[in-house]
């Protein structure tokens, strides 16, 4: 399939997903509700995080930022998405040349998966910008650091449930790939 | 210049980020004032149109707890009618005071007949038998009991028949067993039934032939032993003079659709047992 018409679709399935479903998901702390706050997962940066290795860095921080404005639009958080999401896209670059061996420029239509990067790296590197994102987030959408310690959590919690949605979709779209290939 | 553009195109990427970043701080400041940014909110007409899809899809999936909610709520506005309905008024008589009650305006009223109405789903339906059964999803435990009436929204359906725990059976009107006592719109007297032929269609048997009907006359339900009264029946469609005993047939359409039931209400009559017992009493002598 073409690259453009893929990520396309990958956008629009990932922006759907995150607003119809994961939305309504507000998961909130069972045992001790008074003092764990609710937080929605978000999957959303994954888009990012998924598009192909040499992709140069003005795009990267263009469609994260169309990425986090669509979001924003959705939920009504003016532009706390499209900030987080412009500082991930800035990041990646950088957080990919530190894990991966080679130059990127040399990973031809390639896109950083557990295929092509190894479980390690590929966790590594989507946990690092996930934590960024989250805390950026966390920290614009309360701006307050009087509850330090829900922020901590919030950041935490979220951070973690974030990953196992990205791991669940990995599992699930991994293999059509490796078909494909 | 030459130096500043050099500088532009070394420093693009990051330029370009913290423009990006710029233009989302001033996106979050522009949220909290009173003007806000229509473009960058839910308000806008893409994200409005997503979210009329999605809620348009949800709306079937919260049909059946809607349903359930407006019957229940049909059912506690049929309890309140009954109250203003079946109250009778005597105003002169001392009999009916009511010792130790305290709110004037109910002394001299008494109450004959008291329904109490509970909902039911159908789970089980057939119109096509010679003795046709309704199961419902209410049983003892629900205070379900023998003998209750059960009617649908339109009109007639039943009466209780056997009772479980959990679930009951109807003794529908679809049957040759079943006779119900009902009345034309003018007070005359008479029995329905059905033929066992056409599930749509009862028939109204033993109403004299000067009594003058019309195609399309309601037919209600008499006060008897199971059924409170003026529920409707059916509607006349059809009537057939017999020449030998000097009464006529009426052919109803039945006002209930007994293919396609759902729900049902069933009556309680709380004051039938000792109606009941009176009137045993008299049979004795």
């Amino acid at each position: 399939m073409n690259i453009y018409l893929k990520n396309f679709l990958r956008f629009c399935i990932i922006v759907l997903l995150q607003v119809l479903i994961l939305k309504r998901i507000t998961l909130i702390w069972w045992t001790n509700p008074h003092t764990f706050p609710a937080f929605i997962p978000d999957v959303y940066p994954l888009f990012i995080l998924l598009l192909p290795f040499e992709i140069s860095v003005w795009a990267l921080l263009l469609l994260g930022f169309t990425l986090g404005i669509t979001i924003d639009t959705f939920m009504n958080t003016g532009g706390i998405h499209a900030f987080a999401m412009v500082l991930v896209a800035y990041l990646r670059t950088n957080v990919l040349n530190a894990l991966m061996p080679r130059n990127l420029n040399e990973y031809v239509n390639q896109q950083p998966t557990i295929k092509t990067m190894g479980w390690m790296p590929f966790l590594v590197y989507s946990a690092f910008l996930i934590f960024i994102h989250h805390s950026v987030f966390y920290i614009l959408e309360m701006w307050n650091v009087g509850n330090l310690n829900i922020l901590l959590i919030k950041i935490a919690v979220s951070t973690i449930t974030t990953m196992l949605f990205i791991l669940i979709y990995i599992l699930l779209f991994t293999r059509q790939n490796a078909a494909k290939l | 210049m030459r130096n500043l553009i050099l500088f532009i195109r070394r420093f693009f990427n990051l330029i370009l980020f913290l423009l990006l970043e710029i233009l989302c701080i001033i996106l979050i400041g522009n949220t909290n004032t009173v003007q806000g940014n229509d473009i960058v909110s839910s308000a806008n007409t893409i994200a409005g149109i997503v979210y009329k899809k999605h809620s348009d899809v949800l709306y079937y999936f919260g049909l059946r707890n809607m349903n359930d909610s407006l019957l229940y709520e049909n059912a506690r506005l049929r309890n309140q009618l009954e109250k203003y309905k079946y109250t009778d008024l005597l105003k002169d008589s001392i009999v009916h005071l009511q010792i130790g009650n305290n709110d004037t305006s109910k002394i001299h009223t008494t109450k004959y007949y008291d329904f109490i109405y509970r909902t039911a789903r159908v789970i089980n339906n057939s119109t096509n038998a010679t003795d046709n059964y309704i199961t419902i999803n209410r049983g003892s435990k629900d205070g379900i009991s023998k003998n209750m009436a059960v009617i649908s929204s339109t009109g007639i359906v039943g009466r209780v028949e056997h009772v479980s725990a959990h679930y009951a059976s109807i003794f529908s009107v679809l049957s040759s067993k079943h006779k119900v006592s009902a009345k034309l719109k003018n007070g005359t007297n008479g029995f329905v039934i059905w033929d066992e032929k056409d599930p749509d269609i009862l028939t109204m048997i033993d109403v004299p032939q000067q009594i003058n009907v019309k195609q399309g006359d309601s037919i209600y339900t008499n006060f008897s032993q199971y059924y409170p009264p003026d529920i409707l029946i059916g509607v006349v469609q059809k009537v057939e003079m017999i020449k030998k005993n000097a009464l006529q047939q009426i052919y109803l359409k039945s006002s209930t659709d007994f293919h396609n039931l759902q729900y049902v209400y069933v009556i309680e009559n709380t004051m039938a047992s000792e109606k009941k017992q009176l009137e045993e009493l008299n049979n004795k002598k």
